[in-house]
């Protein structure tokens, strides 16, 4: 059971997930919005919110609630959490050795 | 045949007009427009663990501008909704309803096909798919409730055992009239009104033991609606010639297919009336109950140092 979880965990995340990884990090800092994400990434919501869950519960987002303006409701909040930000390094310096090795290889395919 | 249809036609355009004119009769919620009202159909169904998540999906379409980004945002969220696990036992609900739903209706479809049915059948087929729908939107509904999905599910199983076990579970019962004089009072009458009188002492209170009642309903109906439809497939022409066919093997297996769907429409709405019967009276039991009295002792210094004493 340990192993699965092992496994699981350190898969090798998809290129959508990558990609919302790679808009978090740009300025792993600031707190992001869910729709400014899907349309920075060009990501449906049907698709950035379960990655983004995955994120959360492996514990590589860190998730807040904007207070409520007026009338409209809260909005969650996201950025990379450290665990987070040492997985995009991790990604980003397998990136560089894979392209100094193949250099055709996209930064998605990392 | 078409006459038949006259009713149920007539029923939904009843709905459809009930509907129009005060959406709030049958939404939950402000009367938002239709992304609004989508999202929080499908955030409703998210597990208690995801509820912080519907929640997210919702703030954010509050921010999201023109009708058709919004459709977008809210359609994209309905299916994370719907797919994210883990599953509430109201998703679980609304999936186990819709795999029975499609698979009746598929199977319907391959069996006018196989046996080149004419029009008629397909203008049924398109009124079944209307009314299921219509039954699936209202079990979605319903078992997003606390306290309704798995007893309506669990439920309208029962109800419909007792249905295939009083016919000896055999798929020529389905196309055979029941003749035994009691099975009709104990499958239409006194399972469903102990059922909702069930969920109603179960959960201390009426309104959830009528959800309860309506749930199992439309699960018992689907449920006998499928295993009718493969008795009809699986029985084909065989067995005793429908005369309301015209003896054809077409008009057979045309008139096995529309017994199914008034079945379906029967079962649904008698279970659920009587249900709905049982969980009301429940509750007039319930409340005709006095509540255990509860032993109040006035407090006093004097008694405390007593008991400490």
């Amino acid at each position: 059971m340990c192993r699965l979880v092992v496994v699981q965990a350190d898969r090798r995340p998809s290129p959508q997930t990558i990609r919302v990884l790679g808009a978090l990090a740009t300025d792993p800092t600031r707190w992001r919005y869910g729709y400014d994400l899907a349309t920075e990434v060009h990501l449906k919501s049907g698709s950035l919110y379960p990655i983004l869950v995955r994120l959360a519960d492996r514990g590589l987002l860190d998730t807040s609630w904007e207070p409520a303006i007026g009338s409209r409701p809260p909005r969650h909040l996201y950025r990379l959490s450290p665990n987070g930000r040492e997985l995009v390094a991790a990604l980003t310096a397998a990136r560089v050795e894979r392209s100094e090795r193949h250099p055709q290889h996209r930064w998605s395919e990392a | 045949m078409p006459l038949l249809f006259v009713p149920m036609v007539g029923l939904l355009g009843i709905l459809v007009a009930l509907y129009r004119r005060d959406p709030r009769r049958f939404l939950d919620g402000p009367t938002d427009d239709a992304p609004a009202r989508l999202m929080h159909w499908a955030v409703g169904l998210l597990s208690a663990q995801r509820a912080e998540w519907g929640r997210a999906m919702l703030g954010e379409l509050e921010h999201v501008e023109g009708r058709v980004r919004r459709m977008r945002f809210a359609l994209g969220c309905v299916g994370a909704a719907l797919m994210l696990p883990p599953w509430g036992r109201a998703a679980t609900a609304v999936w186990a309803l819709l795999v029975l739903a499609v698979g009746g209706i598929a199977l319907d479809a391959s069996t006018a096909i196989t046996y080149h049915l004419d029009g008629g059948t397909w203008v049924a087929a398109a009124v079944l798919t209307v009314f299921v729908a219509g039954c699936l939107v209202g079990a979605s509904a319903l078992a997003r409730r606390p306290g309704v999905a798995a007893q309506g599910l669990l439920g309208g199983l029962l109800v419909a055992v007792t249905w295939l076990a009083l016919g000896g579970f055999t798929v020529h019962d389905r196309i055979r009239p029941d003749v035994v004089p009691w099975h009709p009072w104990v499958e239409a009458v006194v399972v469903p009104f102990v059922l909702g009188a069930a969920a109603t002492a179960w959960a201390r209170d009426p309104v959830v033991g009528k959800r309860v009642a309506r749930l199992a309903a439309i699960t018992a109906g689907l449920a006998l609606y499928v295993y009718s439809t493969v008795a009809v497939a699986v029985i084909g022409a065989t067995g005793p010639v429908e005369e309301d066919g015209g003896g054809t093997i077409p008009g057979t297996i045309s008139d096995r297919l529309g017994n199914n769907l008034i079945m379906l429409a029967f079962t649904t709405m008698v279970v659920a009336t009587v249900g709905w019967g049982g969980a009301a009276a429940a509750g007039r039991l319930l409340r005709r109950t006095p509540a255990s009295p509860v032993v109040s002792v006035p407090f006093s210094p004097s008694s405390e140092a007593n008991q400490e004493a």
